[in-house]
């Protein structure tokens, strides 16, 4: 492996590199009673769910249930986190019965074909020895934990829940892993559909439907969400959506790249959103003095916001490529249905982010800003998804 | 020293910092330079807005102005989309090819008419005066003028596609009217004046639809009516300079009027014979009104501002006034020029006929005497002088008594009557969007009530399943 292979490999990892940094950050501010080794040991945990993050790791069944049972774990750990653990319960419960379901899915598929290999399946499936109702039905349950996992709507509200409930430091990783294994259990499921014309359609068909109503819904709740929290959790469905929209179309017109650049992008603007969510005040009707974090350290706040606006796909920022990517694919593959739905999450998104900017910063306050700043660890954890962000756009730049 | 210079850079520097990169990059070739344009002076709006007195209000004021720099940003995106999608020989009519063309102009439209108060959403903002306070009433007049830059610049975007360019049209129409008949019905001029803008600047727009000239003599003639009268508002906010002394305000009457006639001529040669179908005489009489007011107004209403002053400052003989109401006059004429140069022809009687509206709205506002009005502040003549004013015959008044207050009062009542019915709509709108959506806010509380949502996802899917096959 020469030096320049390691360079490559470094990048790829850097985001959930620098994720992890974030959050080892949080971790020391959060933790700062305790001892620092006690402090971090939650970075145990942590750095399997943001090698996760990175989505290089093969899936299998168990995989999905590990990062599950990983994610409940690091919320559940803190008894005395109420919050935290009612997000614990509430995504056992949830992600507990789509596991359930899509594993029942798989295996009536298994048992309809006598192969657990995916490949084989649509093989098998095409010589029509099999009546198609149990394989039609089973094969959209075996994706349901997938559809689940990505969190668009009308599953979006465990995302809102953990950026809400969660602790800032891990809070985003759980999410970007959970939504990355989501997106590597659909792509695992539809290996090679293509060959069988009907489970074809009924992917697509049920890929379409989801990304419509996660977009649509998506739009909707961002225009009456008011905590920050929530509306960080919004975006991310959206971004979810992005996933399936990609997944739909992409086979056919999409970039290779557009997933390894979807993970990397998530995992950095997730953290930075999510920190920045904490400072924010609720929107009002009307204009408010600012909250303290822009009133006293505006650098950081604008980092934390770049951050929030490259989720919502704000032209000039990362993300604003993964949204155009996904809709030249619904494009050129004739989803003007779901590419008017885009437009409208777009739209949405954009407008939230700039309302929630305005909101931040307010309107000048005659007394004087708070005295005590905001520690150094936070800006700091608000500064690394930025900076990489920014290094994201200028290597985008570059290559174009 | 940087905390110095960070603290001078206040809201109004800020602002007007951001207004001339906004308006620099509106007059930039490409939709993203366009949105980027909006953007920019939409913030620059609320950097003075935020720093306002009356901050609260002003914030929520000019909060709209986002509105029309995101529709914008859509069509930016669309734009990039587009050029991606191959339209094969034969099929540019369907699929993506054809609804990208149209999303694209859509959002062209709908920048470009917000700001120039041609939908219904935010309308009567020129009624309103700007955030920022040393120049509060001249503010608004920057929208309208962005609104026709946006038209304008973008041209190719919209006038090619045809159901977009119809409903602009019939909204640029009757924008045109219901400003005209604002600025008829406000009493004070500098309110009429921000109104006229946006007359001036939707009759242009209309002119760049029609394609009746070149998109250079349509912008030179623009800029000869809408721009006399930013700076006719402008020299209001200076103690009324372009209506001091007895040139000035002959010069700007006659500047106005040549504008307008200019502006409004193309147009009405289009709309009244032009090719195509026979609805001609109702669009040009609809046209017509607003030119007619405007002419009618801009002679009409430009005074000799009263003297206040018992000493008067020295000026020099030619002043800036001077120079303005000079171009003013001779842009208009001189776009023509260069419309006819650049291959713009007129049928004999239709270009005789053209000129008629703004010939009789100027010409009966020059001829129908004026009834005095006292003035307040006005300087007291001496006692000899005033026995003498009371004892000469008046001029005999053709308009009977209150006639003026009368038209004045069903322009204003037309035009709240009109604006009202187009709030009803929005507001009826609005509230059923609020019920629907008002389920969903109520199932996303963050309690465990949302879980239902879970359940109903699963239905709903166990539902399509069945479909799906």
């Amino acid at each position: 492996m020469n030096a320049a292979t390691m360079l490559a490999q470094l990048l790829a990892y850097g985001p959930a590199l620098a994720a992890l940094v974030a959050a080892a950050l949080l971790l020391s501010v959060d933790r700062r009673g305790h001892g620092l080794l006690y402090a971090l040991a939650p970075i145990v945990v942590l750095l399997p769910l943001a090698a996760i993050s990175t989505g290089r790791l093969p899936f299998g069944h168990a995989g999905a249930a590990l990062v599950v049972a990983l994610v409940v774990a690091i919320l559940a750990r803190d008894r005395d986190e109420l919050l935290q653990n009612e997000c614990a319960l509430k995504l056992l419960w949830v992600m507990g019965v789509s596991l359930a379901l899509s594993w029942a899915g798989a295996d009536l598929l298994v048992l309809v074909t006598g192969t657990p290999r995916v490949l084989e399946q649509w093989g098998v499936l095409g010589l029509g020895i099999d009546a198609p109702y149990l394989w039609s039905v089973a094969l959209p349950l075996s994706m349901l934990t997938g559809l689940v996992m990505l969190g668009g709507a009308p599953f979006h509200f465990w995302l809102a829940d953990v950026l809400q409930g969660a602790r800032p430091w891990a809070a985003p990783l759980a999410v970007v892993a959970l939504q990355t294994t989501g997106a590597a259990w659909i792509g695992a499921r539809m290996e090679g559909v293509e060959m069988l014309p009907t489970a074809n359609a009924i992917s697509i068909g049920l890929l379409g439907v989801c990304a419509g109503i996660a977009w649509l819904a998506g739009a909707a709740t961002l225009l009456v969400q008011r905590r920050p929290e929530r509306r960080v959790g919004t975006l991310v469905s959206l971004q979810g959506g992005l996933a399936l929209g990609m997944l739909l179309a992409g086979r056919r017109a999409a970039d290779p790249t557009w997933f390894t650049a979807w993970t990397a992008h998530q995992v950095l603007a997730v953290t930075g959103a999510s920190v920045l969510a904490r400072f924010l005040p609720v929107s009002g009707g009307t204009a408010r003095p600012g909250g303290a974090l822009f009133r006293r350290h505006p650098a950081a706040g604008l980092a934390g916001w770049l951050a929030t606006a490259s989720l919502a796909g704000v032209p000039g920022t990362p993300g604003a490529w993964l949204w155009m990517r996904v809709a030249r694919a619904l494009a050129t593959t004739g989803h003007l249905g779901l590419l008017l739905a885009l437009g409208l999450a777009w739209l949405a998104a954009f407008a939230a982010v700039m309302r929630q900017a305005r909101d931040a910063i307010g309107v000048p306050d005659p007394t004087p800003p708070p005295t005590r700043v905001v520690p150094w660890t936070a800006r700091a954890a608000l500064w690394i998804p930025a900076l990489a962000l920014i290094a994201l756009i200028v290597s985008g730049a570059s290559k174009r | 020293m940087l905390r110095r210079l960070l603290q001078g850079f206040d809201a109004r520097r800020q602002g007007a910092t951001l207004t001339v990169l906004g308006l620099a990059s509106l007059a930039a070739r490409g939709l993203v330079f366009s949105a980027l344009g909006l953007e920019l002076l939409a913030l620059a709006f609320w950097c003075w807005a935020r720093a306002a007195d009356d901050a609260v209000e002003q914030v929520r004021r000019w909060s709209w102005l986002r509105r029309p720099a995101q529709a914008l940003w859509f069509a930016a995106g669309v734009h990039a989309i587009a050029a991606s999608v191959p339209a094969w020989p034969g099929f540019a009519h369907m699929g993506a090819a054809a609804l990208l063309p149209r999303l694209e102009a859509g959002g062209v439209v709908w920048a470009g008419l917000e700001l120039l108060a041609a939908l219904p959403l935010s309308r009567p903002y020129s009624d309103v005066s700007g955030p920022l306070l040393v120049m509060r009433p001249w503010l608004p007049t920057l929208l309208p003028a962005a609104g026709f830059a946006v038209l304008w610049r973008n041209a190719d975007a919209w006038v090619p596609v045809p159901e977009i360019r119809r409903i602009a049209e019939a909204l640029l129409l009757l924008t045109a009217v219901l400003s005209a008949l604002r600025a008829f019905g406000r009493r004070q001029w500098i309110a009429s004046l921000r109104w006229l803008t946006i007359t001036d600047s939707a009759l242009g727009a209309l002119l760049v639809a029609s394609a009746a000239v070149r998109p250079q003599v349509s912008l030179l003639l623009w800029l000869g009516a809408c721009g006399g009268r930013a700076f006719m508002l402008a020299g209001e906010l200076r103690g009324a300079t372009s209506r001091r002394g007895t040139t000035l305000p002959r010069m700007w009457r006659a500047a106005s009027w040549v504008g307008s006639a200019a502006l409004s001529w193309p147009l009405l040669i289009r709309v009244g014979f032009g090719p195509g179908g026979g609805a001609h005489a109702v669009r040009f009489f609809l046209t017509a009104v607003p030119v007619t007011l405007t002419a009618w107004i801009a002679v009409r209403r430009i005074v000799k501002a009263p003297e206040r002053r018992q000493m008067m400052r020295r000026d020099a003989a030619v002043t800036l006034s001077h120079f303005s109401a000079l171009l003013t006059l001779v842009l208009g004429p001189l776009a023509l020029l260069l419309g006819w140069w650049l291959g713009f022809e007129a049928s004999w009687p239709g270009s005789v006929i053209s000129l008629l509206p703004s010939a009789l709205g100027g010409g009966a506002a020059f001829a129908l005497p004026k009834r005095k009005r006292a003035a307040k502040h006005v300087v007291q003549p001496t006692a000899g002088a005033a026995i003498a004013s009371e004892s000469a015959p008046r001029p005999r008044d053709p308009l009977p008594r209150g006639f003026g207050a009368l038209a004045r009062g069903l322009a204003r009542g037309t035009f709240r009557n009109v604006t009202a019915l187009e709030r009803w709509i929005v507001d009826a709108l609005g509230r059923l969007a609020t019920s629907v959506i008002s389920p969903l806010r109520d199932l996303h509380t963050g309690d465990a009530q949302e879980y239902l949502l879970f359940l109903v996802g699963l239905s709903v899917l166990a539902l399509v399943l069945p479909f799906l096959r």
